[in-house]
């Protein structure tokens, strides 16, 4: 069981009220009662936990909880490699001040 | 046209949930107008509202109440209420004639003003993704059709404060014409947020805190009026044809009688006398009712100059000589100006009102001013004073004026 798989089950039984337990990477997003927009939900506050930044054509193919998990690793494997530059640590969003 | 009856009513209002209290509360003469606190009362020059005591956490699951704005939640509940009051199987409606009407001010106005704080405030380029869902107008009557199946037309009127008697007007005339065999009919608000109160205080409609007492700062119709204030909350109501609703032995809580709608067409906030006036004349009319017919008024009565003046020159207009011996209520004093709700909430008040024959008190009115001299039951309600037919009256900036003609349930 990977590190993101986890992170990923503690943010869905946190937003969903739901048992952990039940959260495998087997489980259908469907069968846990997240539904299209559950997702759009769930992929913003991946964005938050993992400091990712999701691209901006619509995702599809998330199915399971495992899928999205392996989206989440391909995605940090996408981001740019750190460097000293700062900017790169700031939480999404928070723009650099001019 | 076919007789119109309400057969179930959901209220959530700053009088309190459920048509006993509200009616216990407003007959009492108890204001739910009080100070704000936390960072509202901070940058407030007068931080006033009515407020509903609502957890949403009592009625929706987690993952539904974050996709509601409050506006949405109070909507439904509101709307649970009236189908479960009205006692109606579902089941044994035609659901492609069944309608859903909802009025609404200010739309999903916490939820825009939260996105606008991450946007503008924080910098952030990172808007919630359901952001969209809550805000827009339509949200409280989609959720409302959504969860009745209701598959009829599902409309949302926005015309400022007239919004709701708009939308209970209009379902009144689909079912009424027989379009409809049923319908879910009222208005929601929730604008309680910094950006739409300061809105409103820039307009200079606000009242000012009454430092005695600043539960009584809205003063309808007495000479000290100094503005409104703002209320959320929601009122639905359960609408069918009245020969359906006795063959299956629903308890009737009233009638709705007539409906006139005119529009001033001349000036974006000032209120018109003509055009108040017209508005009860088209709603008589309508009701093919004489104003001789009419025993008592709910006035739109928000405790502004410029309309409790208009108001009682309008009412003169209508009535003549007889205008001074009608009981007009401002329940505004108590419940605060519930916008986009306002005409849903004192539909309700008006048919509580007759079926209890009692003229509901307008509150803190102790100081009489000449363009306003008719009889507003100031400050205590009247027994046996209500009579048997009663307008609502609901102005609007933009001058979209609706008045409803409600009457006690009664066998003809």
């Amino acid at each position: 069981m990977t590190n993101t798989f986890q992170r990923l089950q503690a943010i869905v039984a946190k937003d969903h009220k739901l048992d952990i337990d039940i959260i495998t990477a087997d489980a259908s997003l469907e069968s846990l009662g997240i539904d299209s927009l559950g997702v759009a939900e769930l992929l913003f506050n991946i964005e938050d936990e993992f400091r990712v930044r999701l691209p901006v054509e619509p995702v599809d193919g998330l199915a399971t909880v495992g899928d999205v998990a392996r989206f989440i690793d391909t995605l940090i494997a996408a981001q740019p490699a750190p460097t000293a530059d700062a900017a790169l640590v700031l939480p999404l969003g928070a723009a650099p001040l001019a | 046209m076919r007789r119109v009856a309400v057969t179930g009513i959901g209220v959530l209002s700053p009088l309190g949930n459920g048509c006993n209290k509200v009616f216990d509360a407003a007959r009492g003469g108890r204001s739910a107008v009080a100070r704000l606190t936390g960072v509202l009362a901070e940058r407030l020059k007068a931080p006033l509202a009515a407020v509903v005591a609502f957890d949403a956490a009592e009625h929706f699951d987690p993952a539904k109440a974050r996709m509601l704005d409050r506006v949405s939640q109070l909507a439904i509940v509101a709307a649970r209420c009236a189908t479960a009051d009205a006692g109606l199987d579902v089941g044994s409606v035609d659901l492609d004639r069944a309608g859903v009407f909802v009025g609404i001010g200010m739309g999903g106005s916490t939820s825009m003003d939260d996105g606008y704080q991450t946007l503008y405030g924080e910098g952030s380029d990172r808007i919630k993704p359901l952001l969209i869902l809550m805000g827009m107008h339509n949200a409280p009557a989609a959720w409302i059709g959504i969860e009745h199946g209701f598959r009829g037309p599902n409309l949302t009127y926005s015309t400022a404060c007239s919004s709701s008697a708009v939308a209970i007007g209009e379902a009144w005339l689909r079912v009424a014409s027989g379009s409809l065999d049923i319908a879910l009919a009222g208005g929601s608000e929730a604008p309680l947020s910094l950006g739409s109160l300061k809105a409103w205080e820039a307009m200079h409609t606000l009242a000012a805190v009454d430092a005695s007492d600043p539960s009584a700062s809205c003063k309808p119709f007495s000479a000290d009026r100094s503005g409104m204030v703002l209320g959320e909350g929601a009122a639905v109501l359960m609408l069918e044809p009245w020969d359906r609703a006795v063959a299956r032995g629903a308890k009737i809580h009233g009638e709705i009688l007539g409906y006139g709608l005119v529009t001033d067409a001349s000036h974006i906030a000032k209120p018109s006398v003509e055009g108040q006036a017209a508005a009860m004349r088209a709603a008589l009319t309508s009701a093919k009712l004489d104003p001789d017919q009419i025993d008592s008024i709910n006035a739109h009565g928000t405790g502004t100059q410029a309309n409790d003046a208009a108001e009682t020159a309008a009412i003169k207009q209508i009535f003549g000589a007889r205008a001074h011996r009608i009981p007009v209520s401002a329940t505004k004093a108590m419940h605060g100006h519930l916008l986009g709700a306002a005409g849903a909430l004192e539909c309700v008040l008006s048919l509580l009102a007759l079926q209890h024959n009692t003229a509901l008190p307008t509150l803190h009115l102790r100081s009489s001013d000449p363009l306003c001299d008719l009889d507003y039951v100031p400050n205590a309600a009247r027994e046996d004073a209500a009579g048997r037919t009663m307008l609502s009256n609901s102005f609007a900036f933009g001058g979209t004026n609706a008045v409803l003609v409600l009457g006690r349930a009664v066998e003809k």
